[in-house]
């Protein structure tokens, strides 16, 4: 069984303009894509081709799409696929004002874990993400890097199945993307699926066994990473060298 | 499970506005501020308006008459009269500008025998209510003296008797600002119950939340129920400061009328609605900042209308049906059925029904504008 399973997903944000007879835009058509069990799986794609979308999709943030999307089987709004869900959105979307183990408790709560589960699990998260010795002070003091880590341990803390991380390592000094990428593989040598969103390019092929490129909303190329000699100018053969600003 | 999930997004609500340190301080310092300087400010105001005030007067006389001393005593004796004596070196006008007296009578000798009148001089800006009342008082002292009537009222009592009723109108200070303002605060609470709910989707929080198996209304309830209990809080915070230190400051007591227990179904539904009134404007809002300009306006126009900064008995009539449109006014009016108006549940109920009515108005359009989940 695969950890992720896309099927034809079709989706626009601009439904009161189809309603009213004007011309659709889709934010994705016709997308699919498969995730296996164990597997880790980048996720490509300029600015605006419909990476976050599908993220919030496969969330259930966004409905009213076209397709099916399962999560090692069940339908993706299902509570049994969002316990399998661990997502780390590109906003570090924390409580600032919480300290981390507050935020930890709030976000294990929420995930259905009991009492005990909650104190194991964020102590064994704030290890992974090296933020155990900071634990007890609130958000507002941290770096960028211990925000993106702890972005990612809120993500953990559950130990779902499947990993979505968007653009987990954007803005952070290299000695925290090491520590993430060291957390990342440690997860998915133990079983844990991972779809990396990202632009950092030698962090995709570095990491990533399958890749899924996207342009527009639409599949533009998926398959194996180590068939792809150098991953940046590949993409940028296939997506084109212009801006992307509309 | 769902108690636990409900417990802990209260719990992580309360944990985020206690840490805001500007947030807790508005809401319970405010509304007390607004109780005491307003209380004190209009304490005159509503003294005259109910009890009456007395008029400090100016008394000479130049006349050595039994009859000139008669008038003088009687002036004096009068209970809407305060007896003062003039300064030296005090002219009228400089008496007046100080303040230290309203009127001036004098007395000159041989009044009795109409050789010259009795003058009145009054502070130009005294009240023209007054002014009728003192002239009346002198006139009836005046020809009761010269007429040789002991009590001209006594005589004249079979023909004309009072029957006014009690007071369920006007609100004293006390009345009128302790629930007045207190739902004021009450209503204030949008502001950072809106910013907060916009800081919250702005962050992302909000949206992370909903990606855990838990339901939106759940989420939403945790964002409410707070808020809910800081309205309750505010409200007997404010009870306690009206009933029991502003009777120090003004010296006018506050009673909480003859059911006072009316006031937990009315503060029940009255926090409803301002809650309501919150979760619709973080509804509507866009951002942070807009939420809190909606909000604020809002309070102060529903504060402007209802009632509260201006006692709806003494507003034109105009205004006086315009201030239904406010759901402070159906608040307010709430509150002086049971504090002015000793009034029966019944008579309460329609008011609550109105605000129950606002407060699900509210939660439904809030619900149905989910762009802000």
């Amino acid at each position: 069984m695969n950890a992720l399973e896309i099927s034809q997903i079709t989706f626009s944000y601009n439904s009161a303009v189809k309603s009213a007879g004007g011309e659709t835009e889709y934010a994705l058509r016709d997308f699919s894509m498969s995730v296996e069990s164990g597997g880790i799986h980048a996720l490509l794609g300029p600015n605006g081709a419909g990476k976050t979308t599908l993220m919030r999709l496969i969330t259930g943030q966004l409905r009213g799409y076209q397709g099916n999307i399962h999560v090692y089987g069940n339908k993706n709004d299902d509570k049994d696929a969002l316990t399998c869900i661990g997502y780390a959105p590109q906003p570090i979307s924390v409580y600032t004002s919480l300290t981390a183990r507050e935020n930890l408790r709030i976000f294990g709560i929420m995930a259905g874990l009991s009492e005990t589960l909650v104190k194991e699990r964020s102590n064994a998260v704030l290890v992974e993400t090296g933020l155990l010795p900071y634990a007890q002070k609130r958000v507002t003091t941290y770096s960028g890097g211990m925000l993106r880590r702890l972005n990612l341990a809120v993500a953990l803390l559950h130990s779902p199945r499947l990993l979505l991380l968007d653009e987990p390592t954007v803005g952070v000094d290299p000695q925290s993307r090491n520590h993430i990428y060291e957390t990342l593989t440690k997860m998915n040598a133990s079983g844990m699926a991972i779809v990396l969103c990202t632009h950092i390019m030698d962090e995709a092929q570095r990491m990533c066994s399958k890749v899924t490129m996207l342009d527009r909303g639409a599949v533009i190329f998926s398959g194996d990473m180590n068939k792809i000699d150098n991953l940046e100018k590949f993409f940028l053969e296939r997506t084109g060298r212009g801006l992307r600003d509309d | 499970m769902t108690l636990r999930k409900l417990k802990e997004l209260i719990r992580k609500e309360i944990l985020v506005l206690l840490r805001d340190r500007q947030t807790i301080p508005i809401l319970f310092i405010m509304p007390v501020a607004l109780i005491f300087f307003l209380s004190l400010a209009l304490q005159g105001v509503y003294t005259e308006k109910i009890t009456g005030q007395k008029i400090s007067i100016v008394i000479e006389t130049a006349g050595r008459s039994p009859k000139s001393s008669l008038l003088e005593k009687k002036i004096s004796a009068h209970q809407l009269i305060q007896r003062v004596e003039r300064p030296k070196g005090f002219d009228n006008n400089r008496l007046f500008e100080s303040g230290k007296a309203h009127a001036v009578i004098y007395i000159p000798d041989g009044f009795e025998n109409g050789i010259k009148p009795v003058e009145m001089e009054f502070d130009p800006v005294l009240d023209a209510g007054y002014k009728a009342a003192v002239r009346s008082l002198l006139t009836s002292v005046t020809a009761s003296v010269v007429m040789g009537i002991d009590d001209i009222e006594a005589m004249t009592s079979s023909f004309i008797v009072e029957k006014t009723k009690k007071n369920k109108s006007l609100p004293g200070p006390l009345q009128q600002s302790v629930p007045g303002w207190s739902i004021f605060a009450m209503f204030f609470i949008a502001v950072p119950m809106s910013i907060g709910f916009l800081r919250e989707k702005n962050d992302g929080t909000l949206q992370r939340l909903f990606t855990y198996p838990v339901g939106a209304n759940l989420i939403i309830l945790g964002k409410l129920i707070p808020y809910y209990l800081i309205n309750l809080i505010q409200f007997a915070l404010m009870l306690c400061v009206g009933v029991w230190i502003m009777p120090l400051v003004i010296k006018i007591p506050y009673t909480l009328g003859a059911n006072p227990w009316h006031l937990v179904p009315v503060t029940i539904v009255v926090a409803s609605a301002s809650t309501g009134f919150g979760v619709v404007i973080a509804a509507l809002a866009r951002s942070p900042e807009q939420s809190s300009a909606l909000a604020s306006t809002g309070a102060v126009l529903m504060a402007a209308f209802g009632g509260i900064m201006v006692p709806h008995a003494v507003m034109p009539l105009v205004m006086k049906k315009l201030a239904m449109i406010s759901p402070m006014y159906w608040a307010h009016q709430a509150y002086l059925d049971v504090f002015l108006r000793d009034a029966e549940f019944n008579s309460v109920l329609p008011k609550l029904a109105v605000l129950t009515i606002f407060a699900l108005v509210c939660f439904y359009v809030a619900g149905r504008k989910v762009k802000w989940m």
